[in-house]
């Protein structure tokens, strides 16, 4: 089981598997940050003149009801926690570039949660400049997606949906969401 | 409610996404919103605008929470202003920095609305 191992070395590679919810950073030209999604997507960053690349896997839960919107938050957060690694690892916010993939409809007939999440990825690199260089979303077959984050260059292969492991959706009360504490 | 009884708040914030969630969670409770998208833009605006609550984010270009806090502290005008940090960073250690900085709160990221206000009204005088 290969995906058991978070890290693995492989040759002269350090593969990092990243999981949901996950993000990770690196200006390593041996690390490769590898991961598979199905109606999750993954945003792969990478600012050209530091180097220095990261990606994250996320899926946001599909609104219970109809009129309900995407909760957003948990999304924006992830995004966040990314652009700040990729801050501290020397990227500077205005050279991010970035890259979508992911968002597929692997259950056809139902409504497209993938499609949701793709959306909301787009609508916030926009909202936050970022410029959009590549996106891969949509369609009904999983994605094998290898980052390599210290040059940006990226491989996305379709894969058969049997190798995802599903995992939930993030919805903020998943998490110790919004703790508070008065000094 | 009128303008001059409602709570004004400044949300410090690189992020447009955030201060767009920010700004909906705190509109929606009844408070007067501005917003700056880093320290010192918060400082520019501070300097010719009052407000009772001050929601920051720690990493932002130019100036982060931190440096926001310490130079707010170090005016008299905002000395006992509430300072609420609002961040993705959650370790003692950057908590144990922002409190020796003034601040008067740490908020985890990402935040809830109901816990986010009823933090506001007991840290705004």
């Amino acid at each position: 089981m290969m995906h058991q191992d978070h890290r693995t070395a492989f040759g002269a590679v350090t593969r990092i598997t990243l999981l949901q919810g996950e993000a990770r950073v690196s200006s390593r030209p041996d690390v490769e940050i590898s991961t598979i999604l199905g109606s999750c997507v993954a945003c792969c960053l990478f600012d050209p003149l530091a180097s220095v690349g990261g990606m994250n896997h996320f899926l946001l839960a599909e609104p219970k009801a109809e009129g309900e919107v995407l909760d957003e938050h948990y999304g924006v957060y992830l995004m966040e926690v990314l652009i700040n690694d990729m801050m501290k690892k020397g990227a500077n916010r205005s050279n991010l570039r970035a890259r979508l993939y992911g968002g597929a409809n692997l259950h056809p007939g139902m409504r497209s949660i993938g499609l949701m999440n793709a959306e909301f990825a787009d609508k916030f690199l926009e909202s936050e400049r970022i410029p959009l260089m590549h996106a891969e979303l949509g369609g009904t077959q999983a994605r094998r997606l290898s980052f390599m984050p210290a040059s940006g260059k990226v491989r996305s292969k379709l894969v058969p949906e049997v190798l995802i492991q599903p995992s939930p959706a993030m919805r903020r009360t998943q998490m110790m969401a919004g703790d508070v504490e008065l000094f | 409610m009128g303008m001059e009884q409602m709570t004004r708040i400044l949300t410090v914030d690189d992020s447009a996404s955030m201060r767009a969630l920010l700004r909906n969670a705190l509109s929606e409770n009844g408070f007067h919103v501005e917003q700056a998208e880093d320290g010192i833009a918060a400082l520019e605006w501070l300097e010719m605008n009052d407000v009772d609550v001050v929601i920051t984010d720690i990493n932002m270009p130019r100036l982060d929470g931190f440096g926001l806090i310490e130079r707010l502290r170090a005016e008299n005008r905002h000395r006992d202003r509430p300072i609420l940090v609002l961040s993705t960073e959650s370790s003692d250690e950057k908590k144990a920095r922002a409190r020796a900085a003034g601040a008067t709160g740490w908020i985890v990221k990402p935040f809830d609305a109901e816990k986010l206000v009823t933090a506001v009204r007991r840290v705004a005088h």
